[in-house]
C-alpha cells in the first residue's frame, strides 16, 4: 500500500489516517498543526487546520481533506504544507481569534504556553481583520469546584473536554449547547462544576488546549524545575503520575499520556489530592509518650528505647511476643525490610500486612485453585472480552481508571454481569445485575454453577486436560435445591440462569472481583468457587479472561510478594518447611529463621488480649480505624507494653502508641508498587523528606542495626540495592532490577533475562500443575445465626471516589470539601417505617457498640440492607463491625454486620 | 467515531421508547427541567446531553416554549416580501414574544405563510389570519401539479395492495433489483446525486443482525416543496422505496425523518403506515416517524442520524459511511424521499425504461418546485435535460413582475442570472459545470427590485443560524460573514474583498459538510454576476 507526501512513495498502514501517517514519515508529532485533535480521542474534525491537500495523481488537481479523521487511500497524493493550507489555517485561526481574549494569544510571563498558544504559533499568528462583532468574551467564570475551574472566554470549541469526559472518564458531564455561534459548554444541566455530578477526574482539564478548563494549580501551564514520574500511592490500578516541582514544593500533577497503565487518564485522587504532604498535621519528629503525653525527642532516643524495650520483651517472653504489622502503602522493599526485620532481627514469623483485611482470602483462594494468588490478566484485556463479570466489587468507585474503562465496555453493550448487593452505577449499566442479600455468595455461584452444568455449557476438553476434582464438584451442584437458594439469594433462578448462559457461552468472558467477594466468612470460599467458573468454562489461560482481583492497596499485591505474612515469606515459600527455612536462612546471612508459623492480625489481637503478645510493630496502619470491632482492637492494645507506630499522621492508633517514628510519604522516597495486574512499578523521589522525617525503608535498616542486623546492602536505605536482593531471593523476581523496570514496569513472573509476564496459566497451564475444584455448600455467618433476630437489619460497608480507605490523606486535601461525610444509605421503606426522615442523624447500633451517623434514602439498597463507609473518624464505623471472619485467612466479614438503628 | 458511549445507550431503548422523541416531549412541558432530568435518569446518560439536544432545535429549545405561531422565514416567503405584513396582522391576535419563525414551512407557492396549531397557512388579509386564529380549520395546501413526461412520481397509484405486490416478485431476487437500479442509474435526488443503487450494494454486503432503511425527508431547503409533495400525495411510493430497499438489504424497520414544519406530511404518512398494516401488506417490516424539531443541518445525513439518536445534530466524520456506520452505529440505507419514491417504477419498469428517460448521467425525471413569482407555480415533474426556459414557459407560464434571477437548488444553490437560463437544462451536469447546482430543484425568484447584498446577507444569516456549531470554518465563519454584510449596510463599512474572498474559500475547502461548503457557490455567484450592484459594500482589491 502506497501513497506520497510531497510526490516521495512511502508504505501506508490500512486504516491509518493522514495525520499519522505524515506524523509517522516525519517522526515529527508537529508535522500538522492541529487543535481538537488529541490521539487518546476518537476523530472528530472540528477545527480543520489538519486539512491537506490530496490529488489522485502526482502534481494533480487537489481536494482538500481533514487529515485527522481521514484514512490514507492506495496512490494519495498528499501535499500537507502548501501555500493554500498555510493560508487556510491561517484563516481559520484569524476565525478563532475573533473570538478569543487577545490578552491570551502569547503565554504569560513565567508560564509555559498552552497547547493553542504553541499552534498559532506554529501556524502564524495572524491580524485580524475582520470588524468587531460578537464574541463570548464575557462568558462568566465557574471557580466554586475546589479543584477545577473554568474560563470559557477562552474557550475554542474543539470539544476535547466533552469528548475526554465521555471517551476516557465515562461521563458525560460536559457537553455542548446551542448551535451555531451559540455553541457552548455546558456542565450538567447548565450549571457549575461543583453542583453537576462531575467526577473531578481532571481529564477535560488535561487535554483542554487552552486556560479555558484549568485545576486550582495551574498545572498545564506550569514552569516546573523538574517533572518527576512516579507511581499513585492511593489503589491498585498503580497510574503513572507526572509530579511537577517548584522549589522543592509540588505545584502540580498531570497524568503521562505513554504510561500504559493509565494512557494519560487518572482520577481526582491520584491528580489532584496530593496537598496532604505537607500538612500541618503531618509528623515532623519522632516522640515518645511519657507520662500519657507525646514528647518530641530525637531519632536517637526513639530508636535506643523501642530496642531496649523489644530486647527487654525477647528475653522476658521469647521473640513469639512480638509482632509486626506491615502496610500495603509502603513500597516493597520497605515490605520486604519490614518481613525481614521481624523474621531476622526480631525472630518470630508474627508479621502480616493490611493485606489480612481485605485480599487475604484471593491470595488463599487463588493459590489452592491455581497455584498462584494473583490477577491471571492485564486489564488491557477488556478491550478482547465479550462478557464482563464484576463480583463483589465497584471499580468507579475504588479503582476509578479501571473502573472507568469497565465502564466504558458496559455502556458499548458487551454482555455484563454483576453481582453485587448494591444497585451501583455499573450494576445499573449491566445486563445482568444479580443483587443477592450480603453474605450469599457461595449460595449465587453455586446457582451459577448448577445452571452451567445443567445446561451441559461446560468447556469439557478444558476440564479434562487441565484440572482435577470436576466430578466431585459436578455432583455437588447438580442436586442443589434452586428453589432454596432462590430464598437465600434473593435472587430470581430464572435470572441466574441467564447470568450463567452469559457467562459460559461467552467466547471470552472476563472477572473482576473486590472486596466484596473477600471480606465474608466464606471469602476463601467464593474465591474458590469463582475460580472454578473460570475453570469450568475454560476461562483463563487466554487473553480476555481469566480471574482479576482488584487489589485494594497500590501495593497489596506488592505487600504479600514480599512474605507480609505469616505463613509464607519473600516469594509465598511455605515457612513451615525445613527445606524453605533453610533457603532463607542462607539467602539472609544468618543462622536460622523462626520455625513457628506466626500469628494473623486477628490473632495478634487475639493473642495480646491473652497476654500472649507483649508488643506491635506497626508500620502505616491506622489498625485500630480500619480493622473491625474497636472496642476490641482497643482491648487489645491496652494489654500491649510496647507499641511502636511509623505514620504519616496522627491516628487513632498512634494515639495508644509509645513510640511514634513520623514517616516520609512516597513524595519523598524511591521504591516500587505492584498493582493489581502484578505490575511492579517504580516510585521515584519527587522532593526530600518533610521535616524530620525517614522513609519507613530507612527506619526499618537503622531498627534492624540496633537490633543487630546489618542490612547488606548498607545502612542507607537504596531501594535499587534492595530490589537486587529481593531479585535473588523471590524465584519469579529473578530478572528484577531498578534499571529494567524503565517508566512502564515490569509484570512478574519476571524471567531472569527481564521479559515479563502479562498472562499466567496460558492454555491452562496452571503454576500447579493442574487446576483443583474445590466444592462448598453456603453457610450462613455466624453473624446473621447469632445476632441477626436481635438486629434485623445487615450493613454492609464500601468506599466512596473521594476518599481512600480511612481517609488519613484524603481529609487532608480538598477531596474532603467534595465529600465531607459518612452517611448511611437507608432504603427509603425502612426509614419511613421506622418514622425517620431523609438526612436525619440516627444511631446505628449492633452487638458491639453504637454510632450516630446522618442517613440518606436510597434506592440502591434492598429493604433490609443498609450500607455506609468508613472514612471519617467522626462516625468510626468499626465500633460496630464484628469479629467473625474468613474461616481460612481471619480477614473480617466488614459486609455483614447484624445491627438495627432508631431515631435519637 | 465520537459519542458511541451516547450512541449504545440510546440504542437500548432504540426507536420504541425513542430519546429524541422523550426530549422534544419534555422540552415543551412546564416542568420541563425536571422531565428532561428524569430521562436522562433513564437512559443513564448525563443531564448535558439532554440539555444539549433540546438547546439545539427550533421547537425544543428553552426561548423559544412560548411561540404560539411560527412565521414562515423561508427564502420565497422573504423574496416575496410577505412576512412583514403577515407578522404586522398576527401581532393583532399575538405579543411579538409569542410569535416564532419557521425556516420554510413549503408554501412557497403563495407565501404570506405560517405555522399554527400543528398546520401550516397562507393569509394575506386581516379576515383571513382572523378566522384561521379562530377556527384553526385545515387549510389544504394547493398548487398545479403537472409533468412532461411519463409520470413517474406524480402518477396516481389505483390499487396500494396491488402496488405492493410487486415487492412479492422481487424479495426472492435481491442482485437483479440492485442490478436494476444500477442500470437504471437513479442518483440521489436530495442533491448529491450518488448513485442510489451503491448504498443498497454497500449495506447489503454488511454482517450485521440490525440494519436499518432512512428516509431523510428534513426537506429543509427554503423553496423546495417536492418531498412535502410526495409524502402528502404519494406517500406509498415513498414507502414502498424504503420496505423494498429492506427487503434488498435484509433490514426490517424504515425511518422516515419528517421536518416538524411538515405536520400534513408527518399525518398523511402515518396514516398511510397504519392503512399499510391494516392491510397487511408489508409483513414484519416496521416504519417510525420521526418528527423533525426544527434545524435544517438535520437534512445533511450523518447530522440526521444523531438526530434520531438523540444527540446534538452535529455533523460525523466520514469515513464511516452510514452504510457501515448508520442508525446507532448499524449499516443503514439513507437516501432521500424522493429517491426511495422511483423504486417502484423502476422496478417494475426496468431499470432501462427508467434509463431512457433524460440524459445519460442525469437519468429519469426530476420533481421542480416553482416559486409564486411564476404565473402558474407548483410541482412539475420534469425529464431531466429539460431546458429550463421550457421549464419556465411550459409550467411556470412566465414570471408575474421582473426577476432578476433565480437561486436554484435551495440556499446552497446557485444564484443564476437571467441571461444565463437560456443555456441551461435541468440536469446535474449542465447545472453543475456552469457553476451553479441542480440540488433539489427548487426555484426561488429574485425580484429586480430586492437588493442582492440583502439576498447574501439572507444566506450568511441562515447559514450561522443552521450551523451545528462544530467545524470553526461554518461556526465562525458564516457569522463573521453575516456580520460584515450587515454592517456594510448599515454603516459606513466597507468589506475588505481579500477577507471575503479567504472567508469564502476557508468555508468553502474547510467545513465539514456541506452546509459550510456550499453556501460559498450562491456567494460567489452574485459576486460574478451582480458585481455592479455589490461594488458599493466591497473595497476594491
Amino acid at each position: 500500500m502506497t501513497a506520497y507526501i510531497n510526490n516521495i512513495a512511502y508504505e501506508f498502514q490500512s486504516g491509518e489516517t493522514i495525520l499519522d501517517f505524515v506524523r509517522r514519515i516525519e517522526n515529527n508529532k508537529n508535522a500538522i498543526p492541529t487543535m481538537c485533535q488529541d490521539d487518546r480521542l476518537e476523530n472528530f474534525g472540528s477545527c480543520r487546520v489538519c486539512s491537506v491537500e490530496v490529488a489522485r495523481e502526482k502534481d494533480g488537481a487537489t481536494r482538500t481533506m481533514a487529515s485527522c479523521h481521514t484514512p490514507v487511500g492506495e496512490g494519495f497524493y498528499i501535499y500537507h504544507n502548501t501555500e493554500k493550507m498555510q493560508r487556510l489555517r491561517k484563516n481559520i485561526v484569524e476565525l478563532v481569534l475573533t473570538d478569543y481574549p487577545s490578552d491570551k494569544v502569547f503565554p504569560a510571563e513565567n508560564k509555559k504556553a498552552t497547547p493553542f498558544q504553541e499552534t498559532i504559533a506554529q501556524i502564524g499568528i495572524p491580524n485580524i481583520r475582520y470588524p468587531e462583532g460578537e464574541t463570548h468574551l464575557d462568558i462568566e467564570e465557574d471557580r466554586a469546584h475546589p479543584y477545577i475551574k473554568s474560563d470559557l472566554s477562552q474557550c475554542i470549541n474543539c470539544f476535547r473536554c466533552v469528548r475526554a469526559c465521555e471517551e476516557i472518564q465515562g461521563e458525560m458531564i460536559l457537553g455542548m449547547s446551542g448551535r451555531g455561534f451559540a455553541t457552548n459548554i455546558i456542565k450538567g444541566f447548565d450549571t457549575t462544576f461543583d453542583e453537576s455530578a462531575c467526577v473531578s477526574c481532571g481529564a477535560c482539564v488535561q487535554t483542554c488546549p487552552t486556560e479555558a478548563l484549568t485545576d486550582k494549580y495551574e498545572t498545564k501551564t506550569l514552569i516546573a524545575d523538574k517533572t518527576v514520574r512516579t507511581t499513585c500511592t492511593y489503589c491498585g490500578v498503580g497510574c503513572q503520575l507526572d509530579v511537577s516541582v517548584i522549589d522543592g514544593d509540588i505545584k502540580g500533577i498531570q497524568a503521562p499520556e505513554t504510561a500504559e497503565v493509565n494512557e494519560g487518564h487518572t482520577c481526582l485522587k491520584g491528580r489532584f489530592a496530593f496537598e496532604f504532604y505537607d500538612h500541618p498535621d503531618r509528623l515532623r519528629e519522632p516522640m515518645i509518650k511519657k507520662n500519657g503525653k507525646f514528647e518530641v525527642v530525637t531519632w536517637d532516643e526513639a530508636y535506643d528505647f523501642i530496642t531496649e524495650k523489644l530486647i527487654q520483651i525477647k528475653d522476658k517472653y521469647g521473640p513469639d511476643a512480638i509482632g509486626g504489622i506491615s502496610s500495603s502503602r509502603a513500597t516493597n522493599e520497605e515490605n520486604y525490610l519490614m518481613q525481614k526485620m521481624i523474621r531476622v532481627a526480631v525472630g518470630t514469623n508474627n508479621i502480616d500486612g493490611c493485606a489480612r483485611v481485605c485480599h487475604a482470602p484471593t491470595a488463599y483462594g487463588m493459590q489452592q485453585s491455581f497455584g498462584t494468588g494473583a490477577a491471571t490478566n492485564s486489564v488491557e484485556d477488556l478491550q478482547q472480552a465479550d462478557a464482563i463479570f464484576l463480583f463483589g466489587a465497584n471499580p468507579i468507585k475504588g479503582h476509578p481508571v479501571t473502573g472507568a474503562k469497565i465502564k466504558q465496555a458496559f455502556m458499548k453493550g458487551v454482555t455484563s454481569i454483576v453481582v453485587d448487593p448494591i444497585k451501583t452505577k455499573l450494576a445499573e449499566l449491566a445486563t445482568y445485575h444479580l443483587q443477592i442479600r450480603p453474605g450469599t455468595n457461595v449460595a449465587i455461584l453455586n446457582m451459577l454453577a448448577h445452571y452451567i452444568v445443567m445446561d451441559d455449557l461446560v468447556d469439557k476438553d478444558f476440564i479434562e486436560s487441565h484440572t482435577e476434582k470436576y466430578q466431585e464438584f459436578k455432583n455437588h451442584v447438580e442436586y442443589l435445591n434452586m428453589d432454596e437458594l432462590e430464598t437465600l439469594t434473593g435472587v430470581s433462578k430464572e435470572l441466574v440462569r441467564k447470568a450463567a448462559r452469559a457467562y459460559a457461552t461467552a467466547d471470552r468472558a472476563m472477572e473482576f472481583h473486590g472486596l466484596g467477594v473477600t471480606e465474608h466468612f466464606q471469602g476463601s470460599k467464593t474465591v474458590m468457587l469463582l475460580s472454578n467458573l473460570a475453570m469450568m468454562t475454560g476461562n483463563i489461560g487466554r487473553n480476555g479472561v481469566g480471574l482479576n482481583p482488584l487489589r485494594g492497596q497500590n501495593n497489596v499485591q506488592g505487600a504479600a510478594d514480599m512474605g507480609v505474612q505469616p505463613h509464607q515469606g519473600a516469594g509465598y515459600l511455605d515457612i513451615n518447611k525445613p527445606e524453605i527455612q533453610q533457603y532463607y536462612a542462607d539467602k539472609y546471612g544468618v543462622e536460622k529463621m523462626p520455625e513457628r508459623e506466626g500469628y494473623k492480625i486477628p490473632q495478634m489481637l487475639d493473642a495480646a488480649i491473652d497476654g500472649k503478645i507483649k508488643a506491635l510493630y506497626i508500620m502505616g496502619e491506622d489498625t485500630i480505624m480500619t480493622d473491625p470491632n474497636t472496642n476490641h482492637s482497643i482491648k487489645a492494645f491496652e494489654q500491649l507494653e510496647l507499641i511502636v507506630v511509623q505514620e504519616l499522621f496522627m491516628t487513632a492508633t498512634t494515639e495508644m502508641a509509645d513510640v511514634v517514628l513520623p514517616a516520609s510519604s512516597y513524595f519523598e522516597k524511591n521504591g516500587t508498587f505492584t498493582n493489581g495486574e502484578r505490575r511492579v512499578q517504580r516510585v521515584n523521589k519527587v522532593i526530600e523528606p518533610i521535616g524530620n522525617t525517614k522513609p519507613d525503608g530507612q527506619i526499618i535498616i537503622d531498627m534492624m542495626d540496633r537490633l543487630g542486623y546489618k542490612q547488606p546492602t548498607g545502612l542507607t536505605y537504596d531501594a535499587a540495592k534492595v530490589i537486587e536482593e529481593i531479585a535473588d531471593v523471590i524465584p519469579f523476581m529473578k530478572g528484577l532490577s531498578w534499571e529494567r523496570l524503565g517508566e512502564n514496569g515490569l509484570q512478574w513472573p519476571i524471567k531472569e533475562d527481564g521479559t515479563d509476564t502479562k498472562m499466567l496459566h496460558v492454555d491452562g497451564q496452571f503454576k500447579k500443575g493442574i487446576g483443583t475444584f474445590h466444592h462448598f455448600d453456603f453457610q450462613e455467618t455466624p453473624e446473621i445465626i447469632s445476632h441477626g433476630k436481635k438486629y434485623p437489619f445487615i450493613l454492609t460497608t464500601g468506599r466512596e471516589l473521594e476518599h481512600y480507605n480511612s481517609g488519613t490523606m484524603t481529609r487532608r486535601t480538598d477531596n474532603q470539601k467534595i465529600l465531607a461525610k459518612d452517611i448511611l444509605e437507608v432504603h427509603p421503606k425502612d426509614a419511613i417505617k421506622k418514622g425517620i426522615e431523609d438526612n436525619e442523624v440516627v444511631r446505628i447500633f449492633s452487638d458491639r457498640g453504637s454510632v450516630n451517623i446522618p442517613i440518606k434514602y436510597s434506592k440502591n439498597v434492598k429493604r433490609g440492607i443498609l450500607r455506609t463507609t468508613f472514612h471519617q473518624p467522626e462516625v468510626f464505623i468499626n465500633i460496630i463491625t464484628g469479629s467473625v471472619g474468613d474461616k481460612e485467612t481471619l480477614t473480617p466479614e466488614y459486609k455483614v454486620v447484624a445491627v438495627d438503628f432508631e431515631r435519637i | 467515531m465520537a459519542n458511541k458511549n451516547i450512541r449504545t445507550l440510546s440504542y437500548r431503548k432504540e426507536l420504541e421508547d425513542n430519546l429524541f422523541e422523550n426530549i422534544a416531549e419534555a422540552s415543551q412541558k412546564n416542568n420541563s427541567k425536571e422531565e428532561l432530568q428524569a430521562i436522562s435518569k433513564r437512559f443513564m446518560i448525563d443531564d448535558s446531553v439532554v440539555v444539549g439536544t433540546s438547546s439545539f432545535y427550533d421547537f425544543t429549545r428553552e426561548e423559544n416554549k412560548n411561540k404560539k405561531i411560527h412565521v414562515c422565514s423561508g427564502t420565497a416567503c422573504m423574496v416575496a416580501n410577505t412576512q412583514n405584513n403577515l407578522h404586522q396582522n398576527l401581532e393583532e391576535h399575538f405579543s411579538s414574544d409569542q410569535i416564532g419563525h419557521a425556516a420554510c414551512v413549503g408554501r412557497c407557492h403563495s407565501n404570506s405563510a405560517f405555522m399554527f396549531d400543528d398546520k401550516t397557512y397562507n393569509a394575506d388579509t386581516v379576515e383571513a389570519i382572523d378566522t384561521i386564529i379562530n377556527t384553526k380549520e385545515y387549510q389544504e395546501n394547493r398548487y398545479t401539479v403537472l409533468a412532461n413526461t411519463t409520470p413517474i412520481l406524480t402518477s396516481k397509484i389505483d390499487n396500494v395492495v396491488d402496488f405492493y405486490k410487486l415487492a412479492e416478485t422481487k424479495k426472492s431476487n435481491p442482485q437483479d433489483c440492485i442490478q436494476q437500479l444500477k442500470t437504471s442509474n437513479l442518483r440521489g435526488r436530495g442533491g448529491a446525486g450518488f448513485p442510489f443503487w451503491f448504498k443498497l450494494d454497500a449495506v447489503i454486503k454488511e454482517e450485521s443482525e440490525q440494519k436499518y432503511i432512512v428516509c431523510n425527508a428534513d426537506e429543509g431547503d427554503p423553496g423546495a416543496y417536492s418531498d412535502m409533495y410526495l409524502m402528502e400525495h404519494q406517500p406509498h411510493k415513498v414507502l414502498f422505496g424504503m420496505y423494498m430497499a429492506g427487503l434488498i438489504v435484509g433490514a426490517n424497520t424504515g425511518v422516515l425523518y419528517i421536518r416538524g414544519e411538515y405536520p400534513d406530511s408527518i399525518k398523511i404518512v402515518n396514516d398511510a403506515i397504519t392503512e399499510l398494516k391494516e392491510k397487511d401488506v408489508i409483513g414484519n417490516f416496521m416504519f417510525k416517524i420521526i418528527r423533525g424539531q426544527g434545524s435544517y443541518v438535520c437534512g445533511e445525513e450523518t447530522a440526521l442520524l444523531n438526530s434520531i439518536e438523540g444527540l446534538r445534530p452535529e455533523v460525523r466524520v466520514r469515513p464511516p459511511y452510514p452504510a457501515q456506520y448508520g442508525l446507532y452505529g448499524k449499516p443503514t440505507v439513507l437516501s432521500n424521499v424522493e429517491t426511495f419514491a422511483n423504486v417502484h417504477w423502476i422496478l417494475q419498469n426496468g431499470g432501462a425504461a427508467y434509463a431512457a428517460l433524460g440524459t445519460q448521467q442525469s437519468t429519469g425525471t426530476k420533481l421542480v418546485s416553482l416559486d409564486s413569482f411564476f404565473n402558474t407555480p407548483g410541482m412539475y415533474e420534469i425529464e431531466m435535460g429539460t431546458p429550463l426556459q421550457t421549464i419556465f414557459d411550459d409550467f411556470g407560464g412566465g414570471f408575474k413582475s421582473e426577476v432578476k434571477g433565480l437561486q436554484i437548488g435551495g440556499p446552497l444553490g446557485g444564484i443564476v442570472p437571467m441571461h444565463k437560463i437560456a443555456e441551461l437544462t435541468l440536469d446535474f451536469e449542465s447545472l453543475g459545470n456552469n457553476g451553479f447546482l441542480l440540488g433539489h430543484a427548487s426555484f426561488v425568484s429574485i425580484p429586480v427590485d430586492f437588493p442582492m447584498v440583502k439576498f447574501l446577507e439572507h444566506l450568511l444569516e441562515f447559514t450561522a443560524d443552521e450551523s451545528c456549531g462544530k467545524c470553526y470554518p461554518c461556526r465562525i465563519g458564516s457569522h463573521r460573514g453575516m456580520e460584515m454584510l450587515q454592517k456594510a449596510q448599515n454603516e459606513n463599512y466597507k468589506i475588505d474583498r481579500q477577507l471575503f474572498d479567504d472567508l469564502l474559500e476557508t468555508l468553502e475547502i474547510g467545513s465539514l459538510c456541506a452546509l459550510g461548503g456550499g453556501v460559498p457557490l450562491p456567494l460567489k455567484n452574485a459576486l460574478q454576476y451582480y458585481q455592479e450592484e455589490l461594488k458599493e459594500y466591497f473595497t476594491n482589491n
